[in-house]
Protein backbone atom coordinates (compact mmCIF):
# COMPACT_ATOMS: atom_id res chain seq x y z
CA UNK A 1 0.00 0.00 0.00
CA UNK A 2 1.53 3.53 -1.38
CA UNK A 3 1.53 5.69 1.79
CA UNK A 4 0.39 8.28 -0.01
CA UNK A 5 0.85 12.17 0.71
CA UNK A 6 -2.18 14.00 -0.65
CA UNK A 7 -4.26 14.42 -3.31
CA UNK A 8 -5.53 16.82 -5.46
CA UNK A 9 -8.09 19.26 -4.70
CA UNK A 10 -7.02 19.81 -1.12
CA UNK A 11 -5.16 22.70 0.93
CA UNK A 12 -3.24 20.74 2.40
CA UNK A 13 0.58 22.09 1.49
CA UNK A 14 2.90 20.25 -0.71
CA UNK A 15 5.93 18.53 0.12
CA UNK A 16 8.35 20.90 -1.98
CA UNK A 17 12.51 20.63 -1.84
CA UNK A 18 15.12 23.02 -3.60
CA UNK A 19 16.64 21.26 -6.03
CA UNK A 20 18.99 24.02 -7.24
CA UNK A 21 18.30 28.50 -7.44
CA UNK A 22 16.40 27.00 -10.40
CA UNK A 23 14.79 23.96 -9.54
CA UNK A 24 12.40 22.83 -7.01
CA UNK A 25 10.99 19.00 -6.60
CA UNK A 26 7.71 17.95 -5.04
CA UNK A 27 7.40 15.02 -2.95
CA UNK A 28 4.22 13.02 -3.63
CA UNK A 29 4.22 9.52 -2.22
CA UNK A 30 7.19 7.07 -1.60
CA UNK A 31 6.47 4.34 -3.80
CA UNK A 32 6.34 3.31 -7.28
CA UNK A 33 2.49 2.98 -7.81
CA UNK A 34 -0.46 3.44 -10.11
CA UNK A 35 -2.29 5.75 -8.88
CA UNK A 36 1.24 7.90 -7.85
CA UNK A 37 1.64 8.02 -11.61
CA UNK A 38 -2.04 9.63 -12.29
CA UNK A 39 -1.76 12.11 -9.58
CA UNK A 40 1.58 13.29 -10.66
CA UNK A 41 0.76 12.95 -14.61
CA UNK A 42 -2.66 15.48 -13.58
CA UNK A 43 -0.97 17.86 -11.33
CA UNK A 44 1.67 18.04 -14.05
CA UNK A 45 -0.93 18.27 -17.49
CA UNK A 46 -2.82 20.91 -14.93
CA UNK A 47 0.69 23.07 -13.86
CA UNK A 48 1.46 22.82 -17.92
CA UNK A 49 -1.99 24.57 -18.45
CA UNK A 50 -2.30 26.97 -15.78
CA UNK A 51 1.79 28.10 -15.79
CA UNK A 52 3.68 30.69 -13.95
CA UNK A 53 6.00 33.70 -15.66
CA UNK A 54 9.45 32.24 -15.74
CA UNK A 55 8.40 28.27 -15.94
CA UNK A 56 10.94 26.29 -17.99
CA UNK A 57 10.00 22.90 -17.96
CA UNK A 58 9.29 19.98 -15.90
CA UNK A 59 10.49 16.64 -15.38
CA UNK A 60 8.11 13.63 -13.88
CA UNK A 61 9.75 10.97 -12.07
CA UNK A 62 8.19 8.24 -9.71
CA UNK A 63 7.33 9.82 -6.79
CA UNK A 64 8.19 13.61 -7.79
CA UNK A 65 7.47 16.41 -10.17
CA UNK A 66 10.38 18.77 -10.52
CA UNK A 67 9.64 22.33 -11.91
CA UNK A 68 12.54 24.46 -13.59
CA UNK A 69 12.36 27.85 -13.70
CA UNK A 70 14.08 30.78 -14.82
CA UNK A 71 14.68 33.31 -11.34
CA UNK A 72 15.13 36.32 -12.72
CA UNK A 73 11.57 35.75 -14.29
CA UNK A 74 10.01 34.53 -10.99
CA UNK A 75 11.28 37.70 -8.74
CA UNK A 76 9.59 40.46 -11.32
CA UNK A 77 6.62 38.23 -11.35
CA UNK A 78 3.77 39.36 -8.79
CA UNK A 79 3.56 35.36 -7.28
CA UNK A 80 3.26 35.99 -2.92
CA UNK A 81 6.18 35.49 -1.28
CA UNK A 82 10.31 36.48 -0.39
CA UNK A 83 12.53 34.38 -2.75
CA UNK A 84 11.85 32.16 -5.74
CA UNK A 85 11.10 29.28 -3.57
CA UNK A 86 8.63 30.88 -1.71
CA UNK A 87 7.01 32.29 -4.79
CA UNK A 88 7.32 29.15 -7.22
CA UNK A 89 5.95 26.98 -3.87
CA UNK A 90 2.72 29.01 -3.60
CA UNK A 91 2.11 28.91 -7.00
CA UNK A 92 2.44 25.43 -6.84
CA UNK A 93 -0.37 24.94 -4.49
CA UNK A 94 -2.44 27.05 -5.59
CA UNK A 95 -2.76 24.51 -8.81
CA UNK A 96 -3.21 21.54 -5.92
CA UNK A 97 -5.76 22.89 -4.59
CA UNK A 98 -7.73 22.95 -8.20
CA UNK A 99 -10.05 19.75 -7.91
CA UNK A 100 -9.26 16.96 -10.44
CA UNK A 101 -10.73 14.02 -11.39
CA UNK A 102 -8.85 11.09 -11.87
CA UNK A 103 -10.87 10.50 -15.52
CA UNK A 104 -9.31 13.84 -16.87
CA UNK A 105 -5.54 12.87 -16.72
CA UNK A 106 -5.15 11.86 -20.44
CA UNK A 107 -3.26 9.49 -21.17
CA UNK A 108 -1.86 8.27 -24.68
CA UNK A 109 -2.15 4.61 -25.77
CA UNK A 110 0.64 3.09 -27.83
CA UNK A 111 1.52 0.03 -29.95
CA UNK A 112 4.44 -1.15 -30.49
CA UNK A 113 6.01 -3.66 -32.99
CA UNK A 114 8.58 -5.58 -32.11
CA UNK A 115 10.20 -8.38 -33.99
CA UNK A 116 11.31 -10.97 -31.10
CA UNK A 117 14.42 -13.40 -31.01
CA UNK A 118 16.33 -14.79 -33.86
CA UNK A 119 19.20 -11.90 -34.46
CA UNK A 120 17.32 -9.37 -33.28
CA UNK A 121 16.99 -10.63 -29.54
CA UNK A 122 19.57 -13.34 -28.75
CA UNK A 123 18.24 -13.59 -25.14
CA UNK A 124 15.06 -14.58 -25.60
CA UNK A 125 16.49 -18.44 -24.93
CA UNK A 126 18.16 -16.77 -21.69
CA UNK A 127 15.03 -15.65 -20.83
CA UNK A 128 13.06 -19.07 -21.52
CA UNK A 129 15.68 -20.96 -19.92
CA UNK A 130 16.08 -19.27 -16.27
CA UNK A 131 12.13 -19.09 -16.25
CA UNK A 132 11.68 -22.71 -17.75
CA UNK A 133 9.24 -21.47 -20.41
CA UNK A 134 9.61 -21.53 -23.88
CA UNK A 135 10.67 -19.24 -26.07
CA UNK A 136 6.81 -18.79 -27.69
CA UNK A 137 5.30 -18.65 -24.35
CA UNK A 138 8.32 -15.69 -23.56
CA UNK A 139 6.94 -13.93 -26.53
CA UNK A 140 3.33 -14.78 -25.78
CA UNK A 141 3.54 -13.23 -22.06
CA UNK A 142 5.52 -10.37 -22.77
CA UNK A 143 2.94 -8.94 -25.89
CA UNK A 144 0.03 -9.71 -23.45
CA UNK A 145 1.22 -7.32 -20.71
CA UNK A 146 -0.47 -3.92 -20.50
CA UNK A 147 2.82 -1.45 -19.41
CA UNK A 148 2.55 1.74 -17.80
CA UNK A 149 5.39 4.58 -18.38
CA UNK A 150 6.44 6.00 -15.09
CA UNK A 151 8.92 8.14 -16.39
CA UNK A 152 11.82 9.19 -19.31
CA UNK A 153 15.48 8.86 -17.86
CA UNK A 154 19.06 7.09 -18.41
CA UNK A 155 19.40 8.25 -21.80
CA UNK A 156 16.84 10.60 -24.34
CA UNK A 157 13.66 8.80 -24.61
CA UNK A 158 14.37 5.57 -22.32
CA UNK A 159 11.21 4.68 -20.54
CA UNK A 160 10.89 3.06 -17.50
CA UNK A 161 7.98 0.98 -17.09
CA UNK A 162 6.21 -0.83 -15.19
CA UNK A 163 3.84 -3.85 -15.64
CA UNK A 164 5.77 -7.20 -16.90
CA UNK A 165 4.53 -10.34 -16.02
CA UNK A 166 6.62 -11.36 -13.03
CA UNK A 167 7.34 -14.53 -14.64
CA UNK A 168 9.27 -13.15 -17.30
CA UNK A 169 11.90 -11.45 -14.69
CA UNK A 170 15.42 -12.41 -15.37
CA UNK A 171 18.84 -10.73 -13.67
CA UNK A 172 20.94 -8.40 -16.21
CA UNK A 173 23.91 -9.95 -17.86
CA UNK A 174 27.12 -10.62 -15.84
CA UNK A 175 28.93 -9.19 -18.36
CA UNK A 176 27.31 -6.50 -20.23
CA UNK A 177 27.31 -5.93 -23.92
CA UNK A 178 29.25 -3.39 -25.28
CA UNK A 179 26.65 -2.57 -27.88
CA UNK A 180 23.05 -2.72 -27.76
CA UNK A 181 21.33 -1.17 -31.32
CA UNK A 182 19.01 1.49 -30.99
CA UNK A 183 15.55 -0.03 -30.69
CA UNK A 184 16.51 -3.06 -28.59
CA UNK A 185 13.73 -4.41 -26.65
CA UNK A 186 15.20 -6.18 -23.19
CA UNK A 187 14.73 -7.42 -20.01
CA UNK A 188 16.45 -6.44 -16.27
CA UNK A 189 14.94 -7.52 -13.22
CA UNK A 190 11.26 -7.72 -13.65
CA UNK A 191 11.51 -4.08 -15.69
CA UNK A 192 11.16 -4.16 -19.61
CA UNK A 193 12.25 -1.21 -21.55
CA UNK A 194 13.85 -0.04 -25.01
CA UNK A 195 17.23 1.19 -25.95
CA UNK A 196 16.21 4.01 -27.91
CA UNK A 197 20.24 4.61 -29.16
CA UNK A 198 22.78 1.77 -29.68
CA UNK A 199 24.79 2.07 -26.12
CA UNK A 200 26.78 -0.52 -23.90
CA UNK A 201 24.41 -2.38 -21.52
CA UNK A 202 23.24 -5.37 -19.70
CA UNK A 203 20.23 -6.23 -20.08
CA UNK A 204 18.87 -9.26 -21.52
CA UNK A 205 17.91 -8.67 -25.55
CA UNK A 206 14.59 -10.19 -26.49
CA UNK A 207 13.77 -8.55 -29.84
CA UNK A 208 13.89 -5.41 -31.58
CA UNK A 209 11.65 -2.43 -32.37
CA UNK A 210 11.62 -0.22 -36.07
CA UNK A 211 9.87 2.07 -33.81
CA UNK A 212 12.76 5.16 -33.51
CA UNK A 213 12.24 5.69 -29.79
CA UNK A 214 13.99 8.58 -29.89
CA UNK A 215 14.10 11.21 -32.94
CA UNK A 216 15.32 14.98 -32.73
CA UNK A 217 13.53 15.59 -36.18
CA UNK A 218 9.87 15.42 -34.09
CA UNK A 219 7.93 17.71 -32.06
CA UNK A 220 8.01 15.41 -29.21
CA UNK A 221 11.42 13.42 -30.05
CA UNK A 222 10.65 11.08 -27.02
CA UNK A 223 8.56 8.22 -28.58
CA UNK A 224 6.93 7.75 -25.23
CA UNK A 225 6.38 10.21 -22.39
CA UNK A 226 5.38 9.87 -18.44
CA UNK A 227 1.84 8.08 -18.18
CA UNK A 228 1.98 6.70 -21.38
CA UNK A 229 0.06 3.27 -21.64
CA UNK A 230 1.94 0.71 -24.07
CA UNK A 231 1.64 -2.70 -25.86
CA UNK A 232 3.84 -4.66 -27.74
CA UNK A 233 2.79 -6.44 -30.94
CA UNK A 234 4.66 -9.24 -32.61
CA UNK A 235 5.64 -8.49 -36.03
CA UNK A 236 7.89 -10.76 -38.20
CA UNK A 237 11.40 -9.54 -40.27
CA UNK A 238 9.10 -8.67 -43.40
CA UNK A 239 6.47 -6.31 -41.51
CA UNK A 240 9.43 -4.72 -39.28
CA UNK A 241 11.32 -4.07 -42.68
CA UNK A 242 8.13 -2.20 -43.98
CA UNK A 243 7.78 -0.12 -40.86
CA UNK A 244 7.54 3.35 -41.70
CA UNK A 245 7.48 3.02 -45.86
CA UNK A 246 4.32 3.92 -47.53
CA UNK A 247 2.95 1.74 -49.75
CA UNK B 1 33.49 35.49 -40.51
CA UNK B 2 35.29 31.97 -40.93
CA UNK B 3 37.71 29.98 -39.24
CA UNK B 4 39.58 26.70 -39.95
CA UNK B 5 40.66 24.18 -37.34
CA UNK B 6 44.14 23.40 -38.07
CA UNK B 7 44.67 21.57 -34.30
CA UNK B 8 41.04 20.56 -32.88
CA UNK B 9 42.94 19.80 -29.07
CA UNK B 10 41.76 17.45 -27.00
CA UNK B 11 37.86 17.73 -26.80
CA UNK B 12 36.42 20.85 -28.95
CA UNK B 13 32.87 21.34 -28.94
CA UNK B 14 30.21 23.84 -29.84
CA UNK B 15 28.34 24.90 -26.81
CA UNK B 16 25.52 27.47 -25.83
CA UNK B 17 23.56 27.80 -22.29
CA UNK B 18 22.39 24.76 -22.49
CA UNK B 19 18.89 22.54 -23.40
CA UNK B 20 16.85 22.65 -20.60
CA UNK B 21 13.15 22.37 -22.36
CA UNK B 22 13.42 18.13 -23.25
CA UNK B 23 14.60 17.31 -19.46
CA UNK B 24 11.31 15.36 -19.29
CA UNK B 25 12.35 13.38 -22.40
CA UNK B 26 15.81 12.54 -20.34
CA UNK B 27 17.78 15.31 -23.08
CA UNK B 28 20.76 16.44 -21.10
CA UNK B 29 21.00 20.12 -20.19
CA UNK B 30 24.65 20.28 -21.47
CA UNK B 31 25.63 23.57 -22.50
CA UNK B 32 29.22 25.77 -22.24
CA UNK B 33 30.89 23.83 -18.57
CA UNK B 34 31.58 26.99 -17.21
CA UNK B 35 28.50 29.22 -18.07
CA UNK B 36 30.39 32.26 -16.62
CA UNK B 37 33.36 32.45 -18.84
CA UNK B 38 30.88 31.63 -21.95
CA UNK B 39 28.93 34.25 -21.22
CA UNK B 40 32.24 37.18 -20.52
CA UNK B 41 33.41 35.98 -23.99
CA UNK B 42 29.92 36.59 -25.57
CA UNK B 43 29.79 39.80 -24.02
CA UNK B 44 33.02 40.80 -24.81
CA UNK B 45 32.19 41.09 -28.51
CA UNK B 46 28.87 42.29 -27.65
CA UNK B 47 26.52 38.87 -28.57
CA UNK B 48 23.83 37.53 -26.33
CA UNK B 49 24.58 35.16 -24.04
CA UNK B 50 23.30 32.51 -25.38
CA UNK B 51 25.13 32.66 -28.56
CA UNK B 52 27.52 29.43 -29.36
CA UNK B 53 30.92 29.79 -28.36
CA UNK B 54 33.66 26.67 -28.92
CA UNK B 55 34.31 24.88 -25.82
CA UNK B 56 38.43 23.88 -25.84
CA UNK B 57 39.88 21.70 -23.04
CA UNK B 58 43.15 22.06 -22.44
CA UNK B 59 45.16 23.94 -24.71
CA UNK B 60 47.53 22.23 -28.11
CA UNK B 61 44.61 23.37 -30.04
CA UNK B 62 45.05 25.98 -33.52
CA UNK B 63 42.91 27.51 -35.78
CA UNK B 64 43.43 29.91 -38.78
CA UNK B 65 41.20 32.92 -39.48
CA UNK B 66 39.77 32.65 -43.36
CA UNK B 67 38.26 36.02 -43.21
CA UNK B 68 38.86 38.78 -41.08
CA UNK B 69 37.38 37.62 -37.62
CA UNK B 70 35.96 39.52 -34.60
CA UNK B 71 36.86 37.30 -31.58
CA UNK B 72 36.79 37.35 -27.33
CA UNK B 73 37.78 34.31 -25.43
CA UNK B 74 37.74 33.77 -21.84
CA UNK B 75 38.00 30.58 -19.14
CA UNK B 76 41.00 28.73 -17.35
CA UNK B 77 42.09 26.05 -19.62
CA UNK B 78 44.78 28.04 -22.14
CA UNK B 79 45.99 31.41 -23.42
CA UNK B 80 45.62 32.87 -26.96
CA UNK B 81 48.62 33.61 -28.73
CA UNK B 82 49.39 35.51 -32.15
CA UNK B 83 52.78 36.13 -33.29
CA UNK B 84 54.36 35.01 -30.35
CA UNK B 85 52.13 37.48 -28.35
CA UNK B 86 50.04 36.89 -25.80
CA UNK B 87 46.46 37.79 -26.43
CA UNK B 88 44.17 39.48 -23.51
CA UNK B 89 40.93 37.66 -22.46
CA UNK B 90 37.86 38.61 -21.93
CA UNK B 91 38.25 41.68 -24.66
CA UNK B 92 37.38 41.80 -28.55
CA UNK B 93 39.98 41.09 -30.77
CA UNK B 94 40.37 41.60 -34.68
CA UNK B 95 42.62 39.44 -36.72
CA UNK B 96 42.81 39.77 -40.58
CA UNK B 97 42.46 37.11 -42.73
CA UNK B 98 44.81 34.54 -42.59
CA UNK B 99 45.82 34.84 -39.32
CA UNK B 100 47.03 31.85 -37.25
CA UNK B 101 45.55 31.48 -33.56
CA UNK B 102 47.04 29.14 -31.01
CA UNK B 103 46.25 28.06 -28.10
CA UNK B 104 48.47 27.47 -25.15
CA UNK B 105 48.61 25.98 -21.44
CA UNK B 106 47.32 28.10 -18.74
CA UNK B 107 48.21 25.48 -15.69
CA UNK B 108 44.99 26.98 -13.43
CA UNK B 109 42.21 25.26 -15.24
CA UNK B 110 40.59 23.39 -18.30
CA UNK B 111 38.36 24.81 -20.26
CA UNK B 112 38.27 28.27 -22.42
CA UNK B 113 35.68 29.74 -24.61
CA UNK B 114 35.99 31.67 -27.87
CA UNK B 115 32.98 33.70 -29.18
CA UNK B 116 32.87 35.19 -32.40
CA UNK B 117 30.92 38.50 -33.34
CA UNK B 118 26.92 36.92 -34.42
CA UNK B 119 27.89 33.55 -32.37
CA UNK B 120 28.95 30.58 -34.28
CA UNK B 121 26.55 29.09 -36.83
CA UNK B 122 25.35 25.57 -36.17
CA UNK B 123 21.69 24.26 -36.50
CA UNK B 124 19.58 24.37 -33.81
CA UNK B 125 18.54 20.94 -32.33
CA UNK B 126 15.59 20.96 -30.12
CA UNK B 127 16.41 24.77 -30.05
CA UNK B 128 20.03 24.88 -28.88
CA UNK B 129 23.29 24.60 -30.37
CA UNK B 130 25.02 22.53 -27.39
CA UNK B 131 27.21 19.21 -28.34
CA UNK B 132 25.83 15.75 -26.55
CA UNK B 133 28.11 13.62 -27.60
CA UNK B 134 26.76 10.90 -26.36
CA UNK B 135 23.96 10.87 -28.52
CA UNK B 136 25.72 12.38 -30.99
CA UNK B 137 23.22 15.64 -31.67
CA UNK B 138 23.66 19.31 -31.59
CA UNK B 139 26.63 21.72 -31.75
CA UNK B 140 28.68 20.54 -35.33
CA UNK B 141 27.02 18.00 -36.72
CA UNK B 142 27.14 16.98 -33.31
CA UNK B 143 30.32 15.83 -32.68
CA UNK B 144 33.59 17.44 -31.63
CA UNK B 145 36.03 19.61 -33.70
CA UNK B 146 38.52 17.59 -36.14
CA UNK B 147 41.12 19.26 -38.32
CA UNK B 148 40.23 21.11 -41.13
CA UNK B 149 36.56 21.73 -39.94
CA UNK B 150 35.11 25.25 -40.94
CA UNK B 151 33.11 27.22 -39.24
CA UNK B 152 31.23 29.93 -39.94
CA UNK B 153 29.68 33.04 -37.23
CA UNK B 154 25.94 34.12 -37.81
CA UNK B 155 26.24 37.02 -40.39
CA UNK B 156 24.00 39.30 -38.70
CA UNK B 157 25.41 41.14 -36.58
CA UNK B 158 23.64 43.02 -33.67
CA UNK B 159 24.52 46.98 -33.64
CA UNK B 160 26.95 46.54 -30.57
CA UNK B 161 28.60 43.94 -32.62
CA UNK B 162 29.01 46.13 -35.73
CA UNK B 163 30.11 48.92 -33.59
CA UNK B 164 33.19 47.41 -32.07
CA UNK B 165 34.15 45.81 -35.48
CA UNK B 166 34.15 49.04 -37.32
CA UNK B 167 35.62 50.56 -34.67
CA UNK B 168 38.24 47.94 -34.48
CA UNK B 169 39.01 46.76 -38.59
CA UNK B 170 42.34 47.23 -39.90
CA UNK B 171 44.71 44.94 -41.87
CA UNK B 172 46.73 43.90 -38.25
CA UNK B 173 45.46 42.68 -34.93
CA UNK B 174 43.82 45.20 -33.07
CA UNK B 175 41.91 45.31 -29.58
CA UNK B 176 40.80 48.31 -27.48
CA UNK B 177 41.56 49.55 -24.10
CA UNK B 178 38.69 48.45 -22.21
CA UNK B 179 38.28 44.84 -21.48
CA UNK B 180 35.59 43.21 -18.67
CA UNK B 181 37.29 42.01 -15.33
CA UNK B 182 36.52 38.68 -14.81
CA UNK B 183 38.61 38.48 -11.54
CA UNK B 184 36.02 40.75 -9.85
CA UNK B 185 33.66 38.14 -10.30
CA UNK B 186 35.23 35.16 -9.02
CA UNK B 187 36.18 34.23 -5.64
CA UNK B 188 39.44 34.57 -3.98
CA UNK B 189 39.96 31.08 -2.50
CA UNK B 190 38.85 29.20 -5.61
CA UNK B 191 39.14 25.75 -4.31
CA UNK B 192 36.31 26.32 -1.41
CA UNK B 193 33.35 25.33 -3.43
CA UNK B 194 30.03 26.26 -1.73
CA UNK B 195 27.48 24.54 -1.13
CA UNK B 196 23.45 23.93 0.10
CA UNK B 197 22.74 21.08 1.83
CA UNK B 198 20.24 18.51 -0.37
CA UNK B 199 17.05 16.52 0.47
CA UNK B 200 18.83 13.01 1.75
CA UNK B 201 21.24 14.96 4.03
CA UNK B 202 19.82 12.93 7.05
CA UNK B 203 20.02 9.62 5.28
CA UNK B 204 23.97 9.99 6.47
CA UNK B 205 25.62 9.41 9.58
CA UNK B 206 26.85 12.84 11.66
CA UNK B 207 30.34 12.07 10.99
CA UNK B 208 29.81 11.49 7.60
CA UNK B 209 28.19 15.05 7.09
CA UNK B 210 31.50 16.46 9.52
CA UNK B 211 33.62 15.21 6.68
CA UNK B 212 31.98 16.31 3.67
CA UNK B 213 32.14 19.74 5.05
CA UNK B 214 35.82 19.78 6.83
CA UNK B 215 37.77 17.03 4.73
CA UNK B 216 39.74 17.61 1.46
CA UNK B 217 38.26 15.91 -1.80
CA UNK B 218 40.27 15.81 -4.81
CA UNK B 219 38.93 15.03 -8.64
CA UNK B 220 39.38 11.79 -10.18
CA UNK B 221 40.54 11.12 -13.42
CA UNK B 222 37.16 9.19 -14.12
CA UNK B 223 36.00 13.21 -14.52
CA UNK B 224 34.35 14.26 -17.79
CA UNK B 225 31.54 16.67 -18.44
CA UNK B 226 28.94 14.57 -17.30
CA UNK B 227 30.51 14.67 -14.15
CA UNK B 228 33.08 14.53 -11.38
CA UNK B 229 34.13 11.63 -9.40
CA UNK B 230 35.63 12.65 -5.91
CA UNK B 231 37.97 11.00 -3.92
CA UNK B 232 38.48 11.68 -0.23
CA UNK B 233 36.71 10.27 2.80
CA UNK B 234 33.89 8.03 1.82
CA UNK B 235 30.23 8.72 3.75
CA UNK B 236 28.12 6.64 5.49
CA UNK B 237 24.52 5.88 5.00
CA UNK B 238 22.75 5.51 8.09
CA UNK B 239 19.47 4.22 6.62
CA UNK B 240 18.70 1.35 4.43
CA UNK B 241 16.60 3.36 1.91
CA UNK B 242 17.21 3.65 -1.76
CA UNK B 243 16.49 6.25 -3.78
CA UNK B 244 13.78 5.57 -6.64
CA UNK B 245 15.00 8.04 -9.44
CA UNK B 246 14.41 11.50 -9.21
CA UNK B 247 15.69 14.73 -11.06
CA UNK B 248 18.66 15.89 -10.89
CA UNK B 249 20.71 18.70 -12.43
CA UNK B 250 24.44 20.25 -12.81
CA UNK B 251 25.42 20.78 -9.89
CA UNK B 252 23.99 18.46 -7.62
CA UNK B 253 26.09 15.64 -5.60
CA UNK B 254 25.52 12.53 -5.84
CA UNK B 255 26.62 10.20 -2.91
CA UNK B 256 27.32 6.41 -5.08
CA UNK B 257 26.78 2.88 -3.55
CA UNK B 258 30.54 2.80 -2.41
CA UNK B 259 30.01 6.05 -0.24
CA UNK B 260 32.51 8.51 -3.06
CA UNK B 261 30.78 11.57 -4.02
CA UNK B 262 29.74 12.80 -7.67
CA UNK B 263 29.33 16.25 -8.60
CA UNK B 264 27.24 16.40 -11.98
CA UNK B 265 27.89 18.27 -14.63
CA UNK B 266 26.50 20.07 -17.37
CA UNK B 267 25.90 16.42 -19.72
CA UNK B 268 24.88 14.80 -16.57
CA UNK B 269 21.86 12.47 -16.89
CA UNK B 270 18.29 14.03 -15.98
CA UNK B 271 16.94 11.57 -13.28
CA UNK B 272 19.20 10.05 -10.59
CA UNK B 273 18.91 6.39 -7.96
CA UNK B 274 21.56 8.18 -5.25
CA UNK B 275 20.90 9.74 -2.28
CA UNK B 276 21.82 13.26 -2.58
CA UNK B 277 23.78 15.23 -0.05
CA UNK B 278 24.17 18.95 -1.59
CA UNK B 279 24.09 20.86 -4.71
CA UNK B 280 26.92 23.09 -5.52
CA UNK B 281 25.64 27.00 -5.26
CA UNK B 282 25.33 28.18 -9.18
CA UNK B 283 27.77 30.66 -8.53
CA UNK B 284 30.65 28.20 -7.87
CA UNK B 285 29.52 26.03 -10.75
CA UNK B 286 32.31 27.57 -12.88
CA UNK B 287 34.86 26.98 -10.43
CA UNK B 288 34.35 23.93 -10.10
CA UNK B 289 34.07 23.38 -14.29
CA UNK B 290 37.73 24.23 -14.57
CA UNK B 291 38.95 21.56 -11.79
CA UNK B 292 41.36 19.09 -13.06
CA UNK B 293 41.91 15.51 -11.90
CA UNK B 294 44.04 15.82 -8.90
CA UNK B 295 43.16 19.58 -7.80
CA UNK B 296 41.82 19.31 -4.23
CA UNK B 297 38.56 21.13 -3.26
CA UNK B 298 36.71 21.36 0.11
CA UNK B 299 33.27 21.84 1.10
CA UNK B 300 30.95 25.06 2.25
CA UNK B 301 28.07 25.27 3.39
CA UNK B 302 25.65 28.10 2.48
CA UNK B 303 21.92 28.78 3.24
CA UNK B 304 19.56 27.68 0.03
CA UNK B 305 18.35 31.74 0.27
CA UNK B 306 22.15 32.58 0.33
CA UNK B 307 22.72 30.33 -2.94
CA UNK B 308 19.78 32.18 -4.66
CA UNK B 309 20.89 36.02 -3.54
CA UNK B 310 23.80 35.30 -5.07
CA UNK B 311 22.52 34.34 -7.94
CA UNK B 312 20.77 36.87 -8.24
CA UNK B 313 23.39 39.46 -7.67
CA UNK B 314 25.42 37.72 -10.23
CA UNK B 315 22.73 38.03 -12.80
CA UNK B 316 22.66 41.71 -11.79
CA UNK B 317 26.39 42.28 -11.61
CA UNK B 318 26.07 40.22 -15.69
CA UNK B 319 23.64 42.59 -16.70
CA UNK B 320 25.56 45.59 -15.75
CA UNK B 321 28.31 44.63 -17.83
CA UNK B 322 26.18 44.46 -20.87
CA UNK B 323 25.01 47.59 -20.48
CA UNK B 324 28.52 48.97 -20.05
CA UNK B 325 29.59 47.79 -23.24
CA UNK B 326 26.45 48.62 -25.07
CA UNK B 327 26.34 52.51 -23.93
CA UNK B 328 30.08 52.44 -24.81
CA UNK B 329 29.49 51.96 -28.48
CA UNK B 330 25.87 53.08 -28.86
Amino acid sequence: MNKQERYLGTNIPLKIYGLSEKSVTITFGTEIDNDLLYLITGFNQLLLQNSFNGLITTVPAYTTLTVFYDPLTVMLSDLPGEGCFEKVSAHLNKIAAIETEKSKVMANHLVIPVCYGGDFGHDVLTVARHNKLSESEVIEMHTAGYYTVFMIGFVPGFAYMGGMDNRLATPRKEVPAAKIPAGSVGIAGNQTGIYPMETPGGWQIIGRTPVKMFDVSRKQPSFLKGGDRVTFQAVDMDEFNAYGIEV
Amino acid sequence: MKISIIKPGLLSTIQDMGRYRYLSQAVPVSGAMDELAHRLANKAVGNDDNDATIEFTYADASFKAETPILISYSGDGAFLVYNNELMPAEKPLFFPAGSVIRLINNPIGMRTYLAVAGGWEVPDVMKSKSTYLTAGFGGFKGRKLQKADVLVSNTILNEVSSKILSQLIERSLTYPHWRISRESLLPKKRQKIRVVLANEICWFDATSILSFLTGTYSIDLRSNRMGYHLSGKRLVKKVKKELLSTAVTPGTIQVTGSGNLVILMADCQTTGGYPRIAHVAAVDLPLCAQLKPGDSIQFSEISGEEAEELYLEREHDLSLITMAISLKYI
